[in-house]
């Protein structure tokens, strides 16, 4: 360590350029597993909150919620027990009655009052559950676009008017604002006929056995992969990352092996002198870690800055326990990047010590 | 009995046409307390015997002693912990550490050797005879040559070796300068009981030495 810190401290700008470079990839690579994570929070958050473990679909519905509809013939001879609830989902535009603020895209979320996500699974920021079918209960962040309890809203371009009375915490899905309302304005919404009850039935139960046998089953996990552009997006954030991981080992290898290189004589000297190979490795080794924990202190200090800074609107979530996995995976990384040079140690012959 | 002593010492470079025969049957022997002078011109061996003298390098044929131990029957582990404790090097570009101040140089042997070091007392002592008591806090980019190469010195006695070996010592030194450096040298040897050995082609160092060897085409013979 000794010989490590004291290099830094006397190569300031050689060794500062290599942990700025560290920086800017440690820093990439937060920020963009931050997005990763908010983005897949915005996508699930509401499915979470329902702590959903199983999902029924129409079995023709392709995986989606939103395209699924179940009827009651689907239905006959079953009873929903009290984990189980109907939900009707459809995409709507959300505007004030007297037309005071934007437009905003949300997902209509049609549920039965007497069932248990009504009952239980819509925690509030603020204001009450919906009590009568005229009332909402919206995403928190409709508050940053100007919506406030008690305002009159409208959906789609239906001309009843309804009233928001709460706002829910993490009631976001497929990257967008839910509006809780009845499964009534659900069929209106959707011009469903009679027959249709719900799109889908979520139970907050891991049902083992397959209770609507006409209808397609899926776990919490499969149901979440197979949400429109989830999985796709999720895996391209994680190559990304992938990719960046690759980089920086690459580039703590070769600034560690060129300044090996530089290094050469001193260490044929050292060598002569009886300076044992394995301190000069150590040396070497607690370099790229030094050089590794510094950059990656300075990625996640401007990502603290970045997230203080970032508007709202913007989906960055630093998950602690995430980023501990991922700091302790860089270092791994330069520690291996180190074995390139510790090769050129291990070769190095004292006799260029007297041959200058 | 000699500290370190050289026996029947060959050794060659390559094969067939290209074999060069560097040392031819050398014979060599130190004494504490004395300064050994081993003159030749470039590519006369001197390097080669100074590798060999301290363990860098194994001869084609013969056998190096130090302290009665025999070099070739030593691991290269081993031979590392003898270069350590028992041989000093003071070579022709300084052995300094170019990020390390001078007295940060000494700190590193003791993060490496952490006993038999010279006592504190001793050691400052070393560093006024040799006029560095003042240059602790610099780097030896900010000495002269002269300063490096008594602070090269100073490295080279600090951890308290049997034997130094000195690698052109006052090669780009002046006259004045070679002087200082011969006479330090000699001074080390009989003040502080060292076997220094020094292969140079400045004769200005003649007048310090005890033993003078000529190095010359690969043979050894000694004149003083």
């Amino acid at each position: 360590m000794f010989l490590a810190l004291r290099e830094i401290k006397h190569e300031k700008v050689r060794y500062g350029l290599i942990i700025a470079m560290i920086v800017m990839i440690s820093y990439l690579m937060f920020v963009l597993m931050g997005m990763m994570i908010g983005l897949a929070n915005e996508n699930k958050a509401a499915i979470t909150t329902w702590q959903t473990q199983t999902v029924y679909l129409n079995k023709n519905a392709n995986d989606n919620l939103s395209q699924s509809l179940i009827t009651s013939d689907q239905l006959a001879g079953h009873r929903l027990n009290r984990h189980e609830s109907l939900v009707g989902q459809a995409p709507v535009v959300l505007t004030k009655a007297n037309g005071k603020a934007d437009k905003q895209s949300a997902q209509f979320i049609g549920l039965d009052p007497k069932q248990a996500i009504a009952k239980e699974n819509i925690p509030l920021a603020s204001g009450r559950h919906a009590h009568h079918a005229d009332e909402l209960v919206v995403d928190q962040s409709l508050r940053a676009k100007g919506y406030r309890l008690s305002d009159r809203v409208r959906l789609n371009s239906t001309a009843d008017d309804y009233r928001i009375v709460g706002f829910a915490k993490g009631a976001q899905l497929n990257v967008a604002p839910v509006v809780y309302g009845r499964l009534a304005t659900w069929k209106t919404l959707r011009g469903v006929n009679q027959q249709v009850v719900a799109s889908g039935i979520i139970s907050n139960q891991l049902e083992g056995g397959h209770r609507f046998d006409k209808l397609a089953r899926y776990t919490s996990q499969e149901f979440i992969q197979k949400l429109p552009g989830y999985a796709a997006q999720n895996n391209t954030f994680a190559f990304m990352i992938g990719f960046l991981m690759v980089i920086s080992l690459i580039i703590i290898a070769v600034f560690l092996y060129i300044l090996t290189m530089q290094k050469m004589p001193n260490y044929a000297v050292l060598r002569a002198q009886g300076i044992p190979a394995r301190y000069l490795i150590a040396t070497t080794i607690h370099q790229a870690v030094i050089l590794m924990a510094a950059g990656i202190c300075g990625g996640l200090l401007l990502t603290l800055l970045t997230t203080w800074l970032m508007p709202m609107t913007v989906a960055l979530v630093l998950d602690w326990p995430l980023i501990a996995l991922m700091v302790v995976v860089l270092i791994i990384l330069g520690v291996l990047g180190a074995f390139l040079p510790v090769r050129m140690i291990l070769k190095i012959d004292p006799v260029r010590a007297l041959n200058g | 009995m000699a500290v370190i002593e050289l026996k029947n010492i060959n050794k060659t470079f390559g094969e067939g046409i290209g074999r060069v025969q560097v040392l031819d049957n050398v014979n060599f022997s130190a004494d504490r307390g004395q300064l050994s002078l081993i003159l030749g011109p470039s590519g006369s061996g001197k390097s080669t015997f100074l590798t060999i003298a301290g363990g860098l390098q194994t001869p084609s044929s013969g056998s190096v002693t130090v302290e009665g131990k025999r070099l070739g029957k030593l691991t290269s582990k081993d031979r590392d912990q003898l270069r350590l404790n028992k041989i000093g090097f003071v070579l022709q570009s300084y052995n300094l550490l170019p990020y390390l101040s001078v007295a940060d140089q000494f700190v590193l042997v003791r993060k490496v050797k952490k006993t038999g070091n010279l006592p504190d007392a001793e050691f400052q002592r070393l560093l006024t005879e040799l006029g560095i008591a003042d240059l602790t806090k610099h780097f030896p980019d900010e000495l002269s040559g002269g300063q490096n190469q008594r602070v090269a010195i100073a490295r080279a006695l600090y951890p308290n070796p049997e034997i130094v070996l000195a690698d052109e010592p006052t090669a780009a030194l002046d006259s004045d300068r070679v002087k200082v450096v011969g006479a330090l040298l000699k001074q080390m040897a009989q003040n502080h009981h060292k076997a220094i050995v020094v292969v140079t082609h400045d004769l200005r160092l003649r007048e310090f030495a005890d033993h003078v060897y000529q190095l010359m085409d690969g043979k050894m013979i000694q004149e003083k």
